[in-house]
C-alpha cells in the first residue's frame, strides 16, 4: 500500500515538473500580452506585467481583433484545419485497413511510395505544388491548403497501420466467420478499436494544418480569407516590429489548438480498452 | 506485416477502393511535384526566367563545396539527438500520462503546449532564455558561480543547444503518438501479467515495451523523418550561424529556393537530403524484422 | 439526430470553403483595371482608401490592390512565378536588390518615354533618387519609380552625453570624435567590473557595416571584372568596427548581445550610439517615447572619406513591361508615390521622393523626437548616394534569412574575436567570387 501511495506521488511529482518545463513559455507570452510595448523587451527582463488588472490591459487584444481581424483570422484557419483533419480520420483508415489486412497486386509497391512521401520536406515540392495549384485553378482559394492534407494523409495510414496490426488477429476471425464484409470489419470491428489514433490524428492533423505558414502565404491572396498565421505576419516588416501583438496574436492563436486538444482527450482515457472478445 | 491467411478474404476490388483517395492524392499532390523537383535539380532556374538544363552540375557544385560536408554532418548530428531525445523523453512522458490520476487532462495539455506553440515564439523565448547577458539561464548559473558556454554562438555548441530546445518542443507529440499506442495493448494482457505475479518493472519491459514495439517503429519512423525536416527553429534562433555550425540540409534547401533564388540547386540539396533519409528508413524497417513484430 | 446535426455541420463548412474562392465578376467596358501588388501588410486598409481616393477622381480605372507579406520568400516566390508567365501586374514594389537582375532579364518597363512625355515630373519629385536608382538596377534607362529614399544614420542618446558633459555629434564629426566620445559613454555604473552603458553598439549587418564602410570611401565590388575587391577604405572600416569592440572596448560584441534584438539595444540604454537605417527614427518614436531624448544625424565620416556621401537607397515601384496600360500606370505610379498620399504613409526618417512632402513643415515634426533633427533627411536630398548592390547581393552581403553568412557572418566572426580580417578575407574572396561570377 505504501508502495502504491509513494509511486503514485513520484509520478505526480514528475508530472507537475514537466508540466512547469514545457508550460512555462507560454505563461511568459501571457504575460507579455499584458504589457505595453517598452516593457516587453525592457532588460532586465520584467516578468510582472505592468497593465494586468490595471486600465489598458486588454489593449492588446483589442486591437489584435478589432484592427487586425483576428476574429475572422481564427474563424478562417479552423475551417481550413477542420476540413483537412476530418478528410485524413476518414480516409488514412481505409487505406491503412487495406494495407494492413489486404493482399493486392501493388501493395508493397504503394506503401513504399507512400513512406517516400514522409521524407519530403514542404521546402522541396513547394514550387513545383505552387506550379501545380496554379494551373488546376486554385490559387487564391482554400483548396491547395484542405484538399491534398485530406487525401494524402501517409502520416495519418502509417499511424492507423501500426495500430490495426496491434489488435488481436482473434477479433478479426470472428468477424470473417462472422460473414461481416470488409467496410463492416473496417468501421465496425477495427475502428472503434482505434478511437485513441483517431482522436490523436485529429489533433496533429488539425494542428499541422493550423500552424502552417508557407502555404496560406502563397495560395491566399484576399485579406478576408487570411489565415491566422497569415495574421500574424502583419505584426511585421522588414523596418518595424510589434512586439506586443505578435505575442498577443500568437496566444490567441494557440488558445482554439488547446481547446482541440482537450476535446479529443476524452477519447484517449487511460488504461482503459475493451478487448471486445467474450468469453 | 505478414497476413496469415491463405486465400483472399475479400474481394479484389475492395482494396482499390479502399486506397483510392490516398492512391489520388499520392498521385497528383506528391508524386507529380517530387518527380517535378528531381528533374529541377538538373536545371538551372531563377523562378523568373524558364529552367534551363544543365545535367549533374548542382550536384557536382554541392560536393564539391566544404561547406556542405559540414552541412550534412550538423544534420546528421541533429538527427541522433532529435530522435534519441524525442523518443525517450516521448515514451517516457507517456508512460507518466497514462495513468488515471485527477486532472491528468491539465497535464496532457501542459505538456504538449510547446507542440502547438509557434516556431517563432519558442524562439524568442529560448534566445532570451539562453542569452550571454540578461538571460534567465545564465543569470541563475552565475547565482550558483558557473559560467556558462555561449549556447547559441560557439560554434561547437549551438547545433546541440538548437537539438535540445527542438526535442523540448516535440517531446509532447511523440507522447500522444506513443499514448495512443499504449492505449491499443489489450487490457486482458496486462492483466493476466498482474495475476502471474509480475511486478511493475516486469509489467514495463516484459509486456508494455513489447507490446508497444509496433508503436515504437512507427514513432522511430516519423521521428527520422522529423529530424531532417526541422527548419523554423534554426530560421528563429540562429539562421545557420554561426559560420554555418547551425545549418542542415533543408535550412540550405530554403537559402537556396528562396534566399538566392537558385531553385535547381535547392532541389539539388533537397534530393541528397531525401537520399539520406532514404537510406536510413532502409536501413530502419531491415531491422524492424529484429525487434519490432506485429502480435501474433 | 447528433449524426444529422453532424452532417449538416460538415456539409456548411466544406460549402463556404468552396464558395469563398469564387472570384469576382471581371468589368467591362471601357473601365480598365490596374493590378497592384505591395508587401506591406500593415497597409491593406489605408491602400484601400487610396485606391478609393483615386478611383473617385478617375472613373475609367480600377485598381485591384494585393498584399503579400515578404516572409517565407512568399511575395518575391509569387511576383517571380508572374514574371515567367509573363502576367506581371502592371504596378509592383520591387526590392532595391532585385532590381538589376529583372531589369536585365527584361522584367521592368523603360519608363523613358513616359518621363520624356511629362516635363513636370522633376519639379515634383527629385531628380537625384531617379539617377540613384539608375545607378542600383545599373541601367542607363529609368527602370522604376522611387517613392521614397532611405539612408543610414547616427542615432545617440542625448541624455547620456548630457550625463558625460559631451556635445552632441553636429554631423561634422570624424572616426576621431566618434571614438572619443564613445570612449567617454562607455561606463560601469554600478561598479560591479560590468559595463552597465556601452558607447555603441553595432554588428555585421549590411545596413550597419556598409554604413562604416562608405563612410570611409570604401568600394566593397568591382563592377566591371565583377569580383570582390575591398579597398583599404572598406578594409580599414571593418578593422574599426573591430578596433572598437575588441581593442578601445567601447562596444559590445554580438556573441554578447546575442538574446536581445538589436533594435532594443538603444531603446534600453545598453548602449548610447547606433547606427543603422533612419527609418528606426519611427521606431524609436514609438518605443522610446520619453524614456529618454535621443536625436540621430550623419555617420561620422572616415580618414578616407568625403562628406555628404551617404549609404542609401531606393525604395521602388516597378511598372510591367507587359502592361497594356502603361500611361494609366505611369499616373497611378505617381499618386501613390506622392501626388495622393501624405507623410503618414511614410516611415519617420524616410525621405519621400515627392518633394512637397519633404518640404511640408510636417516633415520636420517639432511636437515629436527626434524635433528638429528631422531636418537631416532634408539634407540627405541634396547627398551622393552609394550602394553595394549587385546581382546576387543577398547571397554573399548575407542579407535576411542568410545573415550568419556572406559579409555579415564574416564581419560578425571578426567583432567576435573569432578571426582575424587577414585570416578570414581570403576564404571570403573565394565564396563572394564565386557567388558573383554565376550572374556575370
Amino acid at each position: 500500500m505504501v508502495a502504491k501511495r509513494f509511486s503514485r506521488t513520484v509520478i505526480i511529482i514528475l508530472l507537475v515538473l514537466a508540466a512547469l518545463v514545457s508550460i512555462f513559455p507560454f505563461i511568459w507570452m501571457l504575460a507579455n500580452s499584458f504589457m505595453s510595448e517598452d516593457q516587453i523587451f525592457a532588460l532586465p527582463l520584467k516578468f510582472w506585467p505592468d497593465k494586468l488588472f490595471r486600465k489598458g490591459m486588454w489593449d492588446n487584444y483589442r486591437e489584435v481583433f478589432s484592427n487586425f481581424s483576428f476574429g475572422l483570422y481564427t474563424w478562417n484557419s479552423f475551417l481550413v484545419s477542420f476540413l483537412a483533419a476530418l478528410g485524413q480520420i476518414i480516409v488514412c483508415p481505409m487505406a491503412a485497413f487495406a494495407f494492413a489486412k489486404m493482399r493486392f497486386h501493388g501493395r508493397k509497391a504503394i506503401y513504399t511510395l507512400l513512406l517516400m512521401t514522409l521524407m519530403i520536406p514542404v521546402q522541396v515540392i513547394i514550387i513545383p505544388e505552387y506550379y501545380l495549384m496554379m494551373k488546376l485553378g486554385w490559387l487564391n482559394t482554400y483548396l491547395p491548403l484542405i484538399i491534398p492534407s485530406f487525401l494524402a494523409g501517409a502520416f495519418g495510414t502509417f499511424m492507423f497501420i501500426s495500430v490495426f496490426e496491434a489488435i488481436p488477429m482473434a477479433l478479426f476471425d470472428a468477424a470473417v466467420i462472422d460473414g461481416a464484409s470488409a467496410y463492416k470489419i473496417l468501421w465496425r470491428v477495427y475502428f472503434p478499436q482505434a478511437t485513441a489514433s483517431t482522436a490523436t490524428l485529429f489533433i496533429i492533423a488539425f494542428m499541422n494544418n493550423w500552424n502552417d505558414l508557407l502555404r496560406p502565404l502563397l495560395y491566399i491572396i484576399k485579406p478576408t480569407l487570411f489565415t491566422v498565421t497569415m495574421g500574424l505576419t502583419r505584426f511585421q516588416n522588414q523596418y518595424t516590429t510589434k512586439w506586443g501583438l505578435i505575442l498577443t496574436g500568437s496566444v490567441v492563436s494557440v488558445l482554439p489548438l488547446i481547446v482541440v486538444y482537450i476535446f479529443c482527450q476524452r477519447y484517449i482515457i487511460e488504461n482503459q480498452m475493451s478487448s471486445g472478445v467474450k468469453g | 506485416m505478414a497476413i496469415k491467411q491463405k486465400y483472399r478474404w475479400h474481394s479484389r476490388l475492395t482494396p482499390w477502393i479502399l486506397i483510392l483517395p490516398t492512391l489520388i492524392g499520392l498521385v497528383v499532390f506528391r508524386l507529380i511535384p517530387i518527380v517535378s523537383s528531381l528533374v529541377l535539380s538538373f536545371t538551372k532556374w531563377n523562378l523568373i526566367t524558364d529552367p534551363k538544363f544543365i545535367g549533374v552540375k548542382n550536384y557536382t557544385e554541392l560536393f564539391s563545396d566544404p561547406d556542405f560536408w559540414k552541412i550534412l554532418g550538423n544534420t546528421l548530428k541533429i538527427t541522433a539527438g532529435y530522435v534519441v531525445g524525442g523518443m525517450v523523453f516521448g515514451l517516457l512522458l507517456a508512460l507518466l500520462v497514462n495513468n488515471r490520476i485527477k486532472g491528468m487532462n491539465f497535464f496532457r495539455a501542459a505538456i504538449y503546449m510547446p507542440v502547438i506553440t509557434s516556431a517563432v515564439a519558442v524562439g524568442i523565448v529560448w534566445t532570451r532564455i539562453l542569452g550571454p547577458k540578461y538571460g534567465i539561464l545564465d543569470f541563475l548559473l552565475g547565482k550558483l558561480g558557473i559560467t556558462a558556454p555561449y549556447w547559441l554562438q560557439d560554434p561547437n555548441l549551438a547545433i546541440w543547444t538548437v537539438t535540445f530546445v527542438q526535442v523540448w518542443k516535440m517531446s509532447g507529440y511523440y507522447m500522444i503518438l506513443f499514448l495512443a499506442g499504449l492505449q491499443a495493448i489489450s487490457k486482458e494482457v496486462i492483466e493476466a501479467s498482474v495475476v502471474d505475479g509480475a511486478t511493475p518493472a516486469q509489467r514495463l519491459f516484459r509486456v508494455t515495451i513489447p507490446m508497444l514495439s509496433p508503436t515504437t517503429f512507427f514513432v522511430l519512423t516519423v521521428a527520422i523523418m522529423d529530424a531532417f525536416k526541422n527548419f523554423e527553429l534554426i530560421y528563429a534562433m540562429t539562421k545557420g550561424g554561426p559560420q554555418n555550425a547551425t545549418n542542415t540540409l533543408v535550412y540550405s534547401v530554403y537559402l537556396n529556393a528562396f534566399s538566392y533564388n537558385r531553385v535547381g540547386y535547392a532541389e539539388a540539396i533537397a534530393w541528397v537530403l531525401m537520399l539520406v533519409v532514404g537510406i536510413l528508413t532502409v536501413f530502419n524497417f531491415y531491422v524492424k524484422k529484429y525487434w519490432a513484430q506485429p502480435l501474433e | 439526430m447528433k449524426k444529422t446535426l453532424t452532417i449538416v455541420l460538415v456539409a456548411l463548412l466544406a460549402f463556404s470553403a468552396f464558395a469563398q474562392g469564387a472570384s469576382e465578376a471581371s468589368k467591362e467596358g471601357e473601365t480598365i483595371t490596374l493590378e497592384w501588388w505591395t508587401w506591406d501588410t500593415g497597409m491593406i486598409e489605408q491602400n484601400q482608401s487610396i485606391i478609393a481616393a483615386y478611383e473617385a477622381t478617375h472613373p475609367n480605372v480600377k485598381i485591384n490592390n494585393t498584399v503579400i507579406a515578404t516572409d517565407g520568400g512568399a511575395y518575391k516566390t509569387q511576383l517571380s512565378v508572374l514574371a515567367q508567365q509573363k502576367a506581371l501586374p502592371d504596378v509592383f514594389m520591387l526590392s532595391s536588390g532585385d532590381i538589376e537582375e529583372w531589369a536585365s532579364n527584361g522584367l521592368v518597363r523603360n519608363l523613358d518615354d513616359l518621363v520624356a512625355s511629362d516635363p513636370e515630373i522633376y519639379d515634383k519629385f527629385y531628380e537625384s533618387m531617379f539617377t540613384s536608382l539608375k545607378d542600383v538596377a545599373k541601367t542607363d534607362y529609368l527602370p522604376g519609380f522611387p517613392f521614397a529614399y532611405v539612408s543610414c544614420d547616427l542615432f545617440y542618446n542625448k541624455d547620456a552625453f548630457d550625463a558625460a558633459g559631451l556635445a552632441y555629434p553636429d554631423g561634422t564629426w570624424t572616426w576621431d570624435d566618434f571614438l572619443a566620445a564613445a570612449k567617454a559613454l562607455t561606463i560601469d555604473k554600478d561598479g560591479d567590473g560590468q559595463i552597465d552603458q556601452w558607447g555603441y553598439y553595432g554588428y555585421g549587418r549590411y545596413a550597419e557595416a556598409q554604413a562604416w564602410v562608405f563612410s570611409n570611401g570604401g568600394v566593397l565590388t568591382d563592377n566591371v571584372k565583377h569580383t570582390f575587391e575591398p579597398n583599404s577604405g572598406a578594409l580599414d572600416a571593418i578593422q574599426f568596427m573591430s578596433d572598437l569592440v575588441n581593442v578601445y572596448k567601447v562596444a559590445p560584441s554580438p556573441k554578447d548581445m546575442s538574446g536581445i534584438s538589436y533594435k532594443t539595444i538603444f531603446p534600453n540604454q545598453i548602449a548610447a550610439m547606433f547606427v543603422d537605417g533612419g527609418w528606426f527614427s519611427d521606431d524609436f518614436r514609438k518605443n522610446i517615447g520619453d524614456k529618454f531624448r535621443w536625436g540621430v544625424t550623419r555617420v561620422p565620416v572616415g580618414p578616407q572619406g568625403k562628406a555628404k556621401v551617404t549609404y542609401g537607397w531606393p525604395d521602388s515601384y516597378v511598372i510591367s513591361p507587359f502592361t497594356k496600360h502603361a500611361r494609366e500606370a505611369w499616373e497611378f505610379t505617381k499618386y501613390i508615390a506622392g501626388e495622393g498620399i501624405g507623410l503618414d504613409q511614410f516611415m519617420a526618417g524616410k525621405m519621400p521622393a515627392y518633394k512637397a512632402l519633404v518640404e511640408s513643415d510636417e516633415f520636420v515634426d517639432m511636437t515629436q523626437q527626434p524635433y528638429g533633427d528631422m531636418q537631416l533627411f532634408r539634407d540627405h536630398a541634396s547627398d551622393t548616394f552609394v550602394t553595394s548592390y549587385t546581382q546576387g547581393w543577398s547571397e554573399w552581403v548575407g542579407y535576411g534569412a542568410a545573415e550568419s553568412m556572406g559579409l555579415n557572418g564574416a564581419v560578425d566572426s571578426i567583432l567576435n574575436g573569432e578571426a582575424t580580417l587577414s585570416e578570414i578575407l581570403p576564404s571570403l574572396k573565394l565564396s563572394i567570387d564565386k557567388i558573383l561570377a554565376r550572374y556575370y
